[in-house]
């Protein structure tokens, strides 16, 4: 009768896996066992498994630690088996399955993976990288108030790609940590594409902050964009690095995602609430070749700013309610 | 020979008469009028120490006091924490009571109890002439009282609340003490010093003005006496400098208003000296010297105008613009006012074209609005030119108490008055 016999980890990962046609099979750390276990708390001559014809039976061969079915208190004595039974053995764990065990439903291959693997072609790998580095240098020459010159820039560029490349870096050690594969360059590819994503974003968030005017509220339905992305990153990032459920990956991606935006979020207003004497307003202007909606003239500005007053005289009059009620 | 030195003896003794002479007018000043002469003290009721100190005299038989508003201000705000005092020249003390306020020219009018006819300062009735002699009196940092002796020197040219240049040392402490001429008539009031022997004054018509609207008819309340004083001053001004003829001045390749008026002062400044800048920048600024104290945490009634033109040397119009941003990133007002007294800033932007149709601008309009006087506000504008690839022009005003209806007039005027050349 066949038999598998499976080496597994405390977390119950696979080891090794043995599929044996036996039916008497000896388990132990001397070398005439069917099964070798080389952990030093299981004895020579430590656990027999031997099928009666109808039922596997296990019976601990006296070893002094003892053989228990997984959190069993007693050392297991022509104990039946049933298919998926951990037992553990000294400090090793092992799993019995029966051929006919019922497995787990096909998962289809995601049309993720096809997007995974151009990404992480090396050819598309280096140009999101360079482009990366190059849009960093970029902004880093744009922003300097003086002459800038090539070697200059190129290493805040360098610098900064090294340190976006920490994310996928860590996503790929921690996956590696979790028995599963590392697959650094398909994390380093979609993370690379995600931020030039995010660069783009950001220029298109400028164009409609520089176009728009204030009564507009596009800008601030803009800022979902880049949280969307984001969002999009982790999730991508946990299908590729671990395996876990569709909605579990999600709320992963979610809870990642709010740590990120949220505390930013939590940051600024707790600020807000600080008096603050100068004013908070949009100042982003871009180069002529970036407007695109024709101007407005000053009769409409003049009515826009109007607005702004009676606005005010609501905020001050609410507060001088709050504070009579307070003293009342 | 004996002859000549006779000559010299008189020569010297008669300049020695005549420096006896000063020091005992001086004298004589002070010993007739210190009896009207009190030290002004604003007394925090927790800690029952005095707070500010400052000046004061007495200008009716009945007991009406003249100061400057700043010196009771701290009182005139929280009336609650504080209690005004003063201190006469034998060290008696007694509580004050805040009748009326110009806070505009910085002028209060307190009274003490009395049951005599007391002896007070009369108020001339002419204007002094420039050189003549005045002795201003007061009590600089708490020494006790002194007589200054200095010179008149007309109006300040460029103010627009008069105020007289006078020509010797005020000192704080002397703040709304009286300046007298030799008649010992009051001339002026003690306000501000610029240092350096330059001191300046209100001239006594305006307290002359604030204690004939008293006799007529005390304020009834203190806040709205304020407030109407405000809005009544700034829309004077508003009104005068939308009326002005607005000068178009070049400012590089750009056109730009300038109002011509003394009061509105104008400073420039450029860049052309640093040659490794990598743009070209020229600033001119035109503000109003003067502004109103309302606390020493709240000023108001300035205005502001500046424009900046820049121009691209050897730079990509990408980082010009980047460059460029970084200048309209942070304005301010500029006047001080804090949380108690204003509201946060609210601000509306767009891209704007003026009808004449010369220049596309990014502008942006910030006004936030005053809680203790609802019908007035600070207002900030800042546009910037976005139709050059290589040259840029920012242009900006702030007007602080203001009143919707001319900030927006002003706004107006000033959006179409600038262009391109």
């Amino acid at each position: 009768m066949e038999i598998i016999i499976e080496e597994i980890s405390r977390d119950h990962k696979l080891i090794s896996r043995h599929r044996i046609n036996k039916d008497t099979i000896d388990i132990g750390r001397s070398y005439q066992n069917d099964i070798i276990l080389p952990d030093p708390h299981i004895c020579p001559d430590h656990l027999r498994l031997t099928f009666n014809g109808e039922h596997w039976l296990i019976e601990d061969q006296g070893s002094i630690n003892g053989s228990y079915l997984e959190d069993g208190k007693t050392s297991v004595k022509h104990h039946i088996i049933n298919s998926g039974d951990i037992f553990s053995v000294g400090k090793s764990l092992i799993r019995i399955v029966y051929t006919d065990h019922p497995i787990e439903e096909t998962i289809r291959l995601s049309t993720f993976e096809s997007l995974i693997n151009i990404m992480r072609h090396p050819l598309v790998l280096t140009f999101s990288i360079v482009l990366f580095a190059f849009v960093s240098g970029y902004i880093f020459y744009l922003n300097k108030l003086t002459e800038t010159t090539f070697s200059q820039f190129l290493a805040p560029a360098i610098g900064m790609t090294l340190i976006f490349a920490i994310w996928p870096a860590m996503v790929a050690l921690a996956s590696h940590f979790n028995k599963h594969e590392a697959r650094i360059m398909a994390q380093l590819g979609i993370s690379f594409v995600f931020f030039n994503l995010l660069w783009i974003s950001d220029i298109i968030d400028n164009i409609i902050n520089f176009n728009f005017s204030s009564n507009w509220p596009i800008s601030d339905l803009y800022t979902l964009v880049p949280i969307g992305l984001a969002f999009c990153l982790f999730w991508l990032n946990s299908y590729i690095g671990f395996h876990m459920g569709a909605r579990r990956r999600i709320i992963v991606a979610a809870g990642i995602t709010v740590l990120f935006f949220g505390g930013s979020y939590l940051v600024q207003t707790t600020n807000k609430h600080e008096f603050s004497a100068w004013p908070n307003y949009n100042a982003t202007i871009m180069t002529p070749s970036f407007m695109f909606l024709p101007s407005s003239d000053v009769d409409e500005f003049i009515f826009n700013s109007e607005k702004l007053f009676t606005k005010i005289k609501k905020v001050i009059a609410k507060e001088k309610k709050k504070e009579q009620e307070k003293s009342e | 020979m004996k002859g000549f030195i006779t000559l010299a003896l008189v020569i010297v003794s008669s300049l020695f008469s005549y420096i006896s002479f000063a020091v005992e007018q001086a004298e004589e000043i002070f010993k007739q009028l210190a009896p009207s002469l009190y030290q002004i003290r604003l007394i925090d009721k927790a800690s029952g120490e005095k707070s500010s100190i400052g000046s004061g005299f007495q200008i009716s038989s009945n007991g009406i006091i003249a100061t400057n508003y700043h010196v009771i201000s701290g009182f005139a705000n929280h009336p609650t924490k504080y209690r005004i005092e003063y201190l006469d020249h034998q060290g008696n003390k007694d509580e004050l009571t805040l009748q009326s306020v110009d806070v505009i020219n910085d002028l209060a009018l307190v009274k003490r109890s009395t049951k005599v006819n007391m002896p007070f300062f009369k108020l001339t009735q002419q204007i002094p002439t420039k050189g003549q002699e005045l002795f201003s009196l007061g009590n600089p940092h708490d020494l006790g009282m002194i007589v200054v002796p200095g010179t008149y020197n007309g109006l300040k040219k460029e103010s627009f609340n008069d105020r007289i240049h006078f020509t010797g040392s005020v000192n704080s402490g002397m703040s709304g003490g009286p300046v007298v001429n030799i008649q010992n008539e009051v001339v002026g009031i003690n306000v501000a010093t610029s240092g350096n022997q330059i001191g300046f004054l209100v001239p006594h018509e305006k307290l002359v003005a604030l204690y004939q609207s008293f006799k007529r008819e005390p304020p009834g309340d203190i806040e709205q006496q304020m407030s109407e004083q405000l809005s009544q001053n700034q829309n004077k001004l508003i009104n005068k400098l939308l009326n002005s003829q607005w000068e178009s001045k070049q400012l590089e390749n750009a056109i730009i208003p300038t109002i011509d008026v003394p009061y509105i002062r104008c400073w420039g400044d450029s860049n052309a000296d640093k040659t490794d800048a990598l743009f070209f920048a020229a600033v001119a600024n035109c503000s109003l010297d003067e502004n109103t104290y309302l606390s020493s945490t709240f000023f108001t009634g300035s205005i502001e105008m500046e424009f900046r033109y820049m121009q691209a040397k050897e730079l990509s119009n990408n980082k010009f613009y980047r460059l460029y941003e970084q200048q309209i990133r942070r304005a301010g007002p500029n006047n001080k006012a804090g949380k108690e007294d204003v509201s946060e800033y609210k601000c509306h932007h767009d891209i704007v074209m003026p009808s004449n149709k010369e220049i596309n601008n990014k502008s942006i309009f910030c006004t936030r609005g005053y809680k203790k006087f609802p019908q007035l506000f600070d207002v900030l504008f800042l546009s910037a030119s976005i139709d050059k690839d290589k040259q840029a022009l920012i242009s900006h005003f702030t007007i602080s108490g203001i009143e919707q209806s001319p900030a927006l007039a002003f706004t107006r005027k000033f959006m179409e008055s600038v262009a391109w050349k």
